[in-house]
């Protein structure tokens, strides 16, 4: 087959020219990395109209110029341009910096002369309803994938490597299956077991255990770009590990794949969805989040929906969608319609692009992860009110009411405060409620003629502050404003009043009346958007003369609970939030203001008169005579008013009402919220961005899959739930390719598609393209269960071969491209260190919970104090993430930062390893602990059986002679180093910052000392730290 | 594999026949070696991008071997130290003018005020040197290396918050996830020496302000390695790098000596050549561990040092002492030595703050330029000093001349190169007369990180990293080398 001689040509150099050439293996590469820059399906922003993407556009006439004439290279411009020597000719020119390779251009002719054939690229074609399996003399077959393997060895002049020995092979695929070493009991039992299937019971041990699970999270948590904090720049903690959790729970129970990613890109959107499905959703969120003060929402608002975009498009499609948030892609034929279409899907939840600086709102839209408290209590009040407000007695009492005939009915129940603004004296406007507080306000606010005698002229710039703890209510507490207002200009937005610190440093919480584009806006925020309630007027105030204003509130937490009036006339409103569950109060400012909020536009050159706040909601009568409205009360409004500001058995119930509601906010607001996904109610519009600028919108867009792959299937609904129901249909022509792709690199080393990240024509072809598609069918045909992928790959020989290399292997292949021996490489950073605390017997199988602070901490870049034993010996899966400065031994070892969605970690070495290993109070606090271990075990006097049992510990095989000679000498050293008794004493001194929490005690620190240097060493050894 | 056939024991063998003549088509001896050394695959990706063009593994001949980058993070206000405007002097209190807004956008903290007052510099601005570089008299030392100095008046950026804006000029993209600038030049050149890191960041200890965070100095997407490596003022000046109490040199060595062994016992055993690597970096991480708290010791620096540069600098952590180490880390070859001083964000009280920012900074930057080119080393090392942008012309908050601050401007900033191939006592730009807007020759970060790489002999077009498909560049597509400040 023309594939599999291409993939070896690909490794082993010269082009044998007879050979046929396959466009995907040999020349899509060349064009897409050489010419599609300026050549490439990115059409609208390239200068030069000739495409090379397909047949159709490279066979056209450019003016009687035709780049590829297949067969004819004489007639191929083609092949003129890349052979010329004129410098303006020459193709790529010269300016680009690509120029192409002899062998590229030997390539491209000889693809001309056999008919300049395309193919679609391969990840985009569907996948094979069946791969048929190549018939191979494998020596010793044990499943599909050993046949594909040794297909390929066949004439490569390579030979499978004979299979790794037990210890070898238990160690391998403990590591490989759970980040943990073997124990030594599990390796005796293994090597005790003497039948057959042996290896198979020890897989599927370790396939069903709770180390596994954690295993797999750790992986997962790099793609899912998990941290504990916020990141960007202020970097604060957020409570998402119940996510982390999640995905524990989701990997232990063998949740299938397609369910796994369905529940995480649209759980919420399930029938009859679970908590713990919506929980899943977390995973959208878990984008840096930005606080910085004057950062403009809606910039990073857009960041985040594109985070989604790309972490979609890197995790489960394997394609690089960053390149077409601002043009065309230039090798993939994405365009940024596809881009912006594929937002879509993600731009339809009520969020903030600003998380709060000055409250600890978890940011909208939210899911309270526990039982919500019963709200009886409250329905049972409000059906006691409404029976009083009907009772016989309570009309009685109304005609025996003196009130019934007195105009002076507001007093009955006067406001907390009022201010006249007719005297402005050092600063403060009396206040008549309470003449010791009054309001205050800088000079440049100026007192104008009024309404009623003087009023205040705001600045825009400069509050009104009425004294703290005056207006400061909470969602269950009715409350009213009244004031006149007098526009001088239309705008915008104008902050008139407000209890509440902040705009978007705040996320509003707390209540605000604003003008809006002139009208009249009342809301009461917990976080806005998603967190809060606002009503808004359909009318404009007009400009330059007084209106009254007045707002009133409940108490129920919700829009039809609010009024607005202008004039005394109830206004009408729209409902633009309707979803307040929490607290409003908070924040800092915990009293009314007008005029102004922090870094919010003000009242600029507006007037204010005659405020008036009540703790109470008034009735329209009263508001009508606050506006000075000339009408007689009616009898309903009298009725109201009587009851609620003389009928006792009616106030007394309003108490217990409001009693009841604070009860219940209190009892919610102690139930944790996390971040997840909700559709908004209506649709954002999503628009293209010219550039991928925020603010600079170009063409709306609905939510649609890319065009240049598989179409949905139209009975899926056009939200995320849809999206997820296409990526998992079981065509699809990525996501099992991308998934078992990803999962082969975690076991193998590589993925078969070495480029893990990018499926696209700039990725690596795969070395197995055969294989890879079986084993995506066959995964999907197991229906999608991991544990049935691994099985498959950890069974097969090829996976049970010696990772020795011979002068052969690295001579043909010494990347290991063919699978010609196992895999062999330094240990990811989680298993570095679990694997130390694993072997001292420190490690803490606590499952779950709040991230874990090892020592490390204490001595990164933002210094965080470490936990206590026995937290600091968790497996490093749950420690702290904190994005701005993360845990320094995980970053020495190639950790990924989690910044983005990352599916492969680079693998360096480096000296700061070594210091790591040999220095670290993890590591050496680790080699202590194992000491003393042995050495309460062994005594003193059997060193030859401590080394060799050490030895085993740590590298789970048995020392060789020459090993033993080696370590026997360290041994003899150390203590000849450490007779020195005031050396010893002193490395045995318990210094908790810097030796960590465990106490040593010995009445020998000369050979406790020289052996802890042994296990030290051991545990730099390559056999501990090293796959092999 | 098995024990060698000759009988010796492996423990006498202190070189493996396996530790050579690695021929392989992809060039695995090479890489080892080059890791052995430090160089790693950057070495391998300049000179394969080169075609080794000039021999000496550039694309152009290098006037800068070294670069030191004093960065203000905070952001100073240009139009307090370098960009004298009369006019806005005599304008002070006025409304900042719509004809030189232009409608552009404000941050989100200024840009809800009702009223933009216009507020001129209160500090006494002369010119200095033969070269006339107008400077306030905040500069007292700076004034006085005038004429060593580039002083580029035209930057400008697109970043309006630190977070990107600091993120910007580090790594060429206001969002995280870009190798910062030493980064790039370790992957491109490699490493001139053999017992330090190649990328050194320094931060001023206890500065608060403005939060900096580890990527600045990140690799970003290149391998982990290319990193920068923060000294810490402090005994492990890098990540564990002193033995745990008790464990001597002497018991150190030797216990690494073993180790050596069993990993060549491991090479014979396993062939892998990555052994080979991991023996060295254990050596590398050793001589470490006295070279680095030897470049780090300021206690044998003469008095003269500490006149020149500043009782500060007796002080580890103080931006004084940073430089000083700065020039005593060149002196050993890091290639890219990056200082951060935070504190310039006066968004109020900018007089006294701005005051006492250069108080600490004025003094040491000066000395740092004097000492490189005593010791003749300023030809081929480029100091750089600036922040992430400007200050708004206007005041933010209440107006008061006295006690007024300034918000963030990326429409214009001032910084200044040293050494290294810019062109000395030299003035370049010029903002319009209420240092709102660039009027003549604007700088973009961009063309500031080309001009950089031009003069340690990098064509910023060609120093790639292909990394999810695409070339990436710390320019991204832009960038132009502004040849005007080259020698």
């Amino acid at each position: 087959m023309t594939i599999r001689y291409a993939a070896c040509i690909f490794i082993f150099g010269p082009v044998p020219l007879l050979a046929e050439i396959d466009f995907n293996q040999q020349i899509r590469p060349i064009l897409s990395d050489k010419c599609f820059k300026c050549h490439g399906p990115a059409a609208k922003n390239q200068k030069s109209k000739l495409r090379l993407d397909s047949f159709e556009n490279a066979v056209k006439s450019h003016g009687g110029v035709v780049a590829l004439v297949p067969g004819k290279l004489e007639d191929s411009e083609l092949h003129w341009r890349i052979r010329s020597d004129e410098s303006d000719e020459v193709m790529p020119p010269l300016k680009a910096k690509l120029p192409l390779s002899p062998k590229e251009k030997d390539l491209l002719d000889q693809w001309i002369l056999e008919g300049g054939k395309y193919q679609k690229h391969w990840s985009f074609e569907p996948l094979p309803a069946s791969v048929p399996v190549p018939r191979s003399d494998s020596s010793d077959p044990r499943n599909e994938i050993d046949h594909f393997i040794a297909h390929e060895l066949k004439n490569s002049g390579l030979h499978p490597s004979d299979e790794a020995n037990r210890e070898t092979l238990l160690r391998r695929v403990t590591f490989d299956l759970t980040g943990l070493p073997p124990t030594l009991d599990e390796l005796d039992d293994f090597l005790a077991d003497k039948e057959a299937n042996a290896y198979e019971k020890a897989v599927d041990r370790l396939l069903d255990s709770d180390a596994y699970a954690e295993r797999m999270t750790a992986e997962w948590l790099d793609v899912a770009r998990y941290a504990d904090t916020y990141g960007y720049q202020v970097d604060r903690n957020r409570y998402v590990w119940p996510w982390r959790d999640w995905v524990i729970k989701a990997f232990r129970e063998n949740l299938s794949y397609d369910q796994f990613v369905t529940e995480q890109i649209a759980g919420d959107l399930l029938p009859h969805a679970t908590r713990d499905q919506i929980l899943a959703t977390c995973f959208n969120r878990l984008h840096s989040q930005k606080v910085e003060g004057g950062s403009v929402p809606e910039e990073f608002r857009i960041e985040y929906v594109a985070d989604r975009v790309h972490t979609v498009g890197t995790a489960f499609l394997g394609l690089t969608f960053e390149c077409s948030r601002c043009h065309d892609h230039k090798y993939d034929p994405i365009t940024q319609k596809d881009y912006y279409s594929l937002s879509a899907f993600f731009n339809n939840v009520d969020e903030s692009g600003l998380y709060s600086y000055f409250t600890g709102s978890v940011p909208t839209p939210t899911l309270e992860l526990g039982d919500l408290p019963s709200d009886e209590g409250i329905r049972q009040a409000q059906e006691q009110l409404r029976k009083v407000e009907n009772s016989d007695e309570a009309n009685d009492a109304f005609a025996k009411w003196d009130g019934n005939q007195s105009g002076e009915v507001l007093e009955l129940s006067g406001p907390v405060a009022h201010l006249s603004f007719d005297e402005f004296k050092g600063g403060k406007l009396s206040n008549s409620v309470d003449p010791k507080k009054p309001a205050s306000s800088s000079a440049n606010n100026k007192l104008v003629e009024g309404k009623m005698h003087q009023a205040m002229k705001l600045t825009g710039d400069d509050p009104v502050n009425l004294p703290k703890g005056v207006g400061d209510f909470n969602r269950h507490q009715p409350f009213s404003l009244a004031l006149w207002v007098n526009p001088s200009q239309l705008l915008d937005r104008g902050v008139v009043a407000r209890r509440s610190k902040a705009w978007t440093d705040a996320a509003s919480r707390g209540y605000e009346l604003l003008l809006e584009e002139g009208k009249p806006s009342f809301a009461l925020v917990h976080f806005w958007p998603g967190n809060a309630v606002r009503i808004r007027s359909k009318k404009v105030v007009p400009l330059d003369k007084w209106t009254h204003l007045a707002v009133t509130y409940d108490g129920s937490s919700m829009a039809k609970g609010m009024e607005l009036f202008e004039n005394g006339v109830l206004l009408e409103s729209e409902v633009i939030r309707d979803h307040l569950t929490r607290e409003i109060t908070g924040g800092g400012d915990p009293f009314l203001a007008l005029g102004q909020r922090m870094r919010d536009r003000g009242f600029k050159n507006g007037s204010v008169d005659e405020l008036y706040v009540y703790d109470r909601k008034l009735t329209g009568s009263e508001v009508r005579s606050l506006a000075q409205f000339d009408s007689e009360a009616t009898k309903e409004d009298l009725f109201e008013i009587f009851l609620q500001s003389a009928y006792e058995p009616y106030l007394k119930q309003a108490i217990q009402l409001r009693k009841e509601r604070e009860a219940f906010g209190e009892a919610r607001q102690r139930i944790p919220e996390i971040m997840v996904m909700r559709e908004m109610p209506g649709n954002r519009e999503t628009h293209i961005l010219n550039r991928g600028l925020y603010s600079d919108r170009k063409e709306v867009v609905t939510a649609e899959t890319p065009g240049f792959l598989p179409s949905v299937d139209k009975s899926n609904p056009s939200n995320r739930l849809g999206l997820a129901r296409w990526l998992t249909s079981p065509n699809h022509p990525l996501l099992a390719r991308v998934t078992i792709n990803r999962y082969w690199q975690m076991i193998f080393g590589r993925g078969l598609v070495s480029t893990s990240e990018d499926f696209g024509s700039q990725g690596k072809p795969p070395t197995h393209p055969e294989l890879l598609d079986w084993l995506a069918r066959d995964f999907i045909d197991s229906g999608w269960d991991l544990r049935h992928l691994f099985r498959q790959m950890v069974l097969s020989s090829t996976y049970r071969q010696g990772s020795e290399l011979t002068r052969t292997d690295r001579d043909l292949d010494p990347e290991n491209l063919l699978l010609s021996r196992g895999p062999a490489y330094r240990l990811p950073a989680e298993m570095v260190r679990d694997s130390a605390l694993a072997v001292s017997g420190l490690l803490h199988r606590k499952k779950g919970g709040p991230g874990v602070k090892p020592y490390d901490l204490k001595v990164s870049f933002k210094v965080i104090n470490p936990d206590r034993a026995p937290n600091v010996y968790c497996r490093s899966v749950y420690t702290f993430w904190k994005r701005t400065a993360p845990a320094p031994v995980m970053m020495t070892f190639d950790s990924s930062k989690r910044d983005v969605c990352m599916v492969r970690r680079e693998r360096t070495d480096s000296p700061s390893q070594t210091l790591v290993l040999l220095n670290g109070p993890q590591f050496v606090e680790a080699a202590r602990v194992t000491a003393h271990k042995l050495v309460d075990k062994f005594g003193k006097q059997k060193d030859d059986k401590l080394v060799a049992h050490a030895f085993r510990l740590l590298t789970s095989r048995k020392p060789e002679k020459q090993e033993l000679k080696i370590l026997y000498q360290l041994l003899a050293e150390q203590k000849v180093v450490f007779s020195d008794l005031s050396k010893a004493k002193e490395f045995f001194t318990h210094r908790p910052q810097l030796t960590g929490e465990f106490k040593t005690k010995t009445d020998d620190p000369t050979h406790l000392a020289a052996v802890t240097m042994l296990i030290s060493a051991l545990m730099n050894f390559d056999a501990s730290i090293s796959k092999r | 594999m098995q024990a060698s056939p000759n009988g010796k024991t492996p423990i006498d063998i202190k070189h493996s026949s396996k530790c050579t003549g690695f021929e392989s088509a992809l060039g695995l001896d090479r890489r080892g070696f080059l890791q052995r050394f430090g160089g790693g695959l950057g070495g391998i990706a300049l000179a394969n991008m080169l075609h080794a063009e000039t021999g000496n593994g550039l694309h152009h001949a290098a006037k800068a071997k070294r670069v030191i980058f004093l960065f203000q993070s905070g952001a100073p206000s240009q139009i307090d130290l370098f960009d004298h405007k009369p006019r806005l002097i005599k304008e002070t209190g006025k409304e900042l003018p719509d004809s030189i807004r232009k409608g552009q956008r404000l941050t989100g903290m200024s840009g809800n005020q009702a009223s933009l007052p216009l507020v001129g510099s209160p500090f006494k601005f002369s010119q200095h040197g033969k070269s006339g570089h107008w400077m306030s008299d905040l500069l007292p030392e700076t004034a006085k290396i005038a004429d060593d100095l580039c002083i580029v008046k035209s930057m400008y950026t697109e970043a309006i918050n630190h977070g990107p804006g600091v993120t910007f000029m580090q790594t060429g993209s206001q969002f995280p996830g870009r190798p910062s600038m030493g980064a790039w030049l370790s992957h491109g050149l490699g490493t001139m020496n053999q017992n330090l890191p190649n990328f050194v960041t320094l931060v001023t200890k206890n500065k608060g302000g403005q939060p900096l965070v580890s990527r600045l100095w990140g690799s970003g997407f290149l391998p982990g390695k290319h990193a920068g490596t923060r000294f810490r003022p402090d005994k492990d000046a890098i990540l564990y790098l002193n033995s745990p109490k008790g464990v001597s040199s002497e018991g150190r060595r030797k216990m690494l000596d073993r180790l050596k062994d069993l990993h060549e016992l491991q090479l014979e055993r396993t062939g892998d050549p990555r052994l080979e690597t991991r023996i060295a970096q254990y050596e590398m991480g050793y001589r470490m561990q006295s070279s680095i708290p030897e470049v780090t010791n300021l206690g044998k620096e003469p008095d003269s040092t500490f006149q020149l540069y500043g009782q500060d600098a007796r002080k580890p952590g103080t931006f004084a002492a940073n430089c000083l180490l700065a020039r005593r880390l060149a002196e050993q070859d890091v290639r890219f030595i990056q200082l951060y001083h935070p504190g310039w964000d006066q968004h109020g009280g900018l007089p006294g703050g701005i005051r006492r920012q250069c108080k600490e900074t004025d003094q040491a930057s000066a000395a740092l330029v004097t000492d490189l080119k005593a010791r003749g080393m300023l030809e081929d090392t480029l100091v750089v000093w600036g922040g992430e942008f400007g200050r708004t012309n206007y005041c933010q908050g209440k107006f008061d001349a006295k006690n007024f601050g300034r918000d963030h401007h990326p429409r214009c900033f001032s910084i200044w190169m040293a050494g290294g191939g810019a062109k000395p006592g030299f003035s370049y730009g010029r903002t319009d007369e209420y240092s709102y807007n660039v009027a003549e020759n604007g700088v973009h970060v961009h063309d500031f990180h080309a001009t950089i790489l031009h003069l340690l002999g990098i064509d910023h077009e060609r120093l790639t990293y292909k990394y999810q498909g695409r070339h990436f560049r710390l320019t991204d597509v832009h960038g132009r080398v502004v040849k005007n400040v080259l020698v």
